[in-house]
């Protein structure tokens, strides 16, 4: 007998003859989210097996960020044949439990004695004779004590929920534009979540934004890179362009043509990095740039895909993504973003593309980009 | 790179050439508990009683006690709490508005403990504005908390008036004095104006981290804040800091005699270089060189460019100034020190701290001022609109 972690996978399921290409991805995910805790990864049988880890608890929280798993059991592995035991077993695990509990068992060997009503029933019965303090629910119980005879019987209790979606670089790879404040980071993380490798892009305005910004910036991508299998940051010096900006274009179009630069510095960067789409965390009406007309504005620079998978959504709903994927904090941090010196006073809110492109067109773009992807410092986190 | 010039020594000083050599033999040889009773300990107790000797001489106090402590804000909390815990009479204590959270920080607790707290106001140069503090002054008084020298502005205040006041309309109140940013650079007496506590810290004086001390009269009524083994005549708990505080004794006796007058200098010039160079430059607290100008602490406006984009800037050139206070500028919120001498919001956006110490000299002054000067020329051009 022994204790090991059992991972279920979700949407992986439903994949047809390719199962074996997500599948193999996935346990790579898993084996290296395991990897500072020792021990074995296999996958057999429908799930993949984590055993002789040095740290269940913290292997299985690690378990749990990686894309592509649905949940993580604490399971109690023995032999099948002596049904006697794994009730013995089935009666340790559920002795300091308190409340309503159902036991569901499911064989997949199918030649076991006894099947998955009787296992049930049995178990059940053994239980509730040993533990009084426990009574039967089957339709809303506090606890499910699950059975699976495979080649091994597998019992256990206690279930924490993965992160869902798809291994990450499954889907392809994509550059985030990560500003540093809440919604960048959320928007990488759902693209991250259907499985697409990130690369992030950031636009740094010394000195008008500081290092300890820029470290912000980094502390993001770190805590994205848990999710996301590492992240490459491209660092753009952008100071010259906003001043330029500043200095020669109307100040009520200056956001979206800064705007502009950024998309077409990140599709340069896309291209170099090889990815296939811009994300970006942009959410309909949230501020001036990104009203319906701004955004098309925006758009037009650049010819790669761009991704906004906030774009629906209300500040409220993802600062609670934010929380619960551990950025919200970091994003707080109260460092200068390189907009509030260069912010117009009344932006204009339904641009007209050809007046946006009229105001730019005194800036030498080209020359502009190209000396800020010269500059470009590349950190791998 | 670029020379790296340093004016951010309110915020902490480097540890001088002394102190380094001596924490270097302190590590060696003064790590022993001084409680022990075998010899190594007993010399180690003793190097700490010249350590404390030097404390109470550099502030007048010959004779009075000095409790260990680490750092300025413990010295501050126990002055003010340990004091108000140890006394019956309940009354009013008045806190300069201006003080460091250090001392702030405190007023919850004195409010929760039964006494009435209002502030001592400062006028447009930062200085306690003595009018409207003899108005509040009455018998209630039970205590007055002020800061030798404000750390943002460098504003030294009238310490002496305030005594002398207080011994005409409230003799009972105790004077607190928060003397962080003030010890060694500005004279001190505490015998001459009857003060009852004194806080200092080592950090300050380029001595270390986490080291510091409260002195206060004999008769002095002080109930611990930290509970323990009894060490510090029991006014503070907890196996002494022995390399700080040895390191603290050393920062003092080394202090140079015409330090302050060469800081007083450096600034005078840096004042009168910026004053040159940037068009529009406001001062913000006393005029260098005023009695009520400590000597070490510069602090302008260099509108419109915001005091976080020339801190950078200056940084990029190797200079590191502080905007306002560096112990709040975490929190990026206007400095309510600047706004209480009635200081736009906009103008203490863009103040900037220079702050001296002794090994500065006059070259590193001018090349600061160039250096402000040249970024000075470029950023304010790219300001809000």
């Amino acid at each position: 007998m022994r204790k090991l972690l059992l991972v279920r996978y979700g949407e992986i399921f439903l994949k047809g003859l390719n199962r074996p290409y997500f599948l193999k991805a996935l346990v790579e995910r898993v084996r290296h989210a395991t990897s500072a805790y020792g021990g074995n990864v296999w996958l057999h049988d429908g799930r993949i097996f984590v055993s002789d880890v040095t740290d269940m608890e913290a292997c299985a929280s690690k378990i749990a960020r990686v894309f592509g798993v649905h949940s993580i059991c604490f399971a109690v592995e023995m032999e099948k044949d002596s049904f006697d035991a794994i009730c013995d077993q089935s009666v340790e695990m559920m002795r300091d439990l308190h409340g309503t509990f159902r036991v569901n068992a499911r064989r997949s060997d199918k030649k076991y004695p006894l099947d998955s009503p009787k296992i049930n029933a049995e178990i059940g019965e053994r239980i509730l004779r040993r533990c009084a303090q426990l009574k039967v629910d089957l339709h809303h119980p506090d606890h499910i004590l699950a059975v699976e005879i495979r080649d091994f019987c597998y019992l256990y209790v206690r279930i924490i929920p993965g992160s869902g979606g798809m291994p990450v670089g499954t889907n392809g790879k994509a550059m985030l534009l990560l500003s540093g404040g809440i919604d960048s980071p959320v928007a990488g993380y759902l693209i991250a979540k259907r499985g697409v490798k990130i690369s992030a892009v950031h636009f740094h305005s010394y000195p008008y934004t500081s290092d300890r910004a820029k470290e912000k910036v980094l502390d993001l991508a770190r805590i994205l890179s848990e999710y996301a299998c590492g992240i490459k940051v491209y660092i753009v010096p952008f100071t010259e362009i906003q001043m330029q900006i500043h200095e020669k274009c109307p100040e009520e179009y200056s956001t979206l043509i800064m705007r502009r630069f950024m998309m077409r510095i990140a599709q340069n960067c896309a291209e170099l990095d090889r990815a296939q789409a811009l994300i970006t965390g942009e959410s309909i009406g949230q501020v001036a740039s990104q009203t319906m007309e701004a955004l098309q504005t925006t758009n037009a620079v650049v010819s790669l895909p761009v991704f906004r998978p906030l774009i629906g959504s209300d500040k409220s709903d993802i600062i609670e993504i934010a929380e619960k994927i551990g950025t919200f904090e970091t994003s707080s941090l109260p460092y200068e973003d390189c907009c509030t010196v260069f912010t117009p006073r009344h932006p204009v809110t339904r641009p007209k593309p050809d007046r946006v492109a009229a105001a730019e067109s005194v800036l030498d773009a080209e020359e502009l980009i190209s000396k800020a992807m010269a500059g470009i410092e590349i950190v791998q986190v | 790179m670029t020379e790296r010039i340093y004016l951010d020594n309110s915020a902490t000083t480097m540890p001088s050439a002394f102190v380094m050599a001596c924490v270097d033999r302190c590590m060696q040889e003064a790590w022993y508990n001084p409680s022990a009773l075998y010899r190594p300990a007993m010399i180690v107790q003793k190097s700490m009683d010249e350590a404390r000797r030097l404390c109470l001489a550099a502030v007048d106090a010959e004779g009075e006690q000095c409790v260990f402590t680490s750092g300025g804000t413990e010295a501050d909390n126990l002055a003010i709490l340990g004091h108000l815990q140890r006394i019956r009479q309940k009354g009013r204590v008045l806190i300069y508005q201006s003080e460091h959270p250090a001392v702030t920080a405190c007023i919850p607790e004195i409010e929760h403990m039964g006494f009435q707290v209002e502030t001592i106001a400062p006028d447009h140069e930062g200085i306690v504005d003595l009018n409207r503090l003899e108005k509040q002054m009455g018998t209630d008084v039970v205590l007055m908390v002020i800061m030798q020298v404000n750390n943002e502005t460098g504003a030294i205040q009238p310490i002496q008036d305030i005594a002398r006041l207080r011994d005409q309309k409230c003799p009972d109140a105790a004077i607190h004095v928060d003397g962080v940013q003030g010890f060694l650079r500005v004279p001190f007496s505490m015998h001459a104006l009857n003060i009852q506590s004194y806080a200092l810290s080592g950090h300050k004086i380029h001595g270390l981290k986490g080291t510091g001390a409260l002195i206060y009269q004999k008769q002095y009524k002080l109930a611990p804040r930290m509970l323990g083994g009894g060490q510090e005549m029991g006014v503070r708990s907890g196996t002494e800091n022995t390399i700080g505080i040895l390191a603290l004794g050393e920062a003092i006796r080394t202090y140079p005699k015409e330090a302050n007058a060469h800081m007083c200098n450096l600034k005078h010039v840096l004042y009168d270089a910026l004053r040159e160079r940037v068009p529009g430059l406001r001062l913000n607290g006393p005029e260098p060189g005023s009695a009520a100008s400590a000597p070490h602490i510069l602090n302008v406006s260099l509108c419109p460019v915001r005091s976080q984009t020339m801190m950078f800037a200056l940084e990029g050139d190797g200079i590191l100034v502080s905007a306002g206070s560096a112990c709040s500028s975490h929190r990026q919120k206007v400095s309510p020190v600047l706004t209480a001498m009635g200081i736009s919001p906009m103008e203490a956006d863009c103040a900037i701290r220079f702050s001296l110490c002794y090994s500065l000299t006059e070259r590193d002054i001018q090349t600061v001022a160039e250096r402000v000067q040249s970024q000075y020329q470029v950023l304010a051009k790219y300001t809000r609109r």
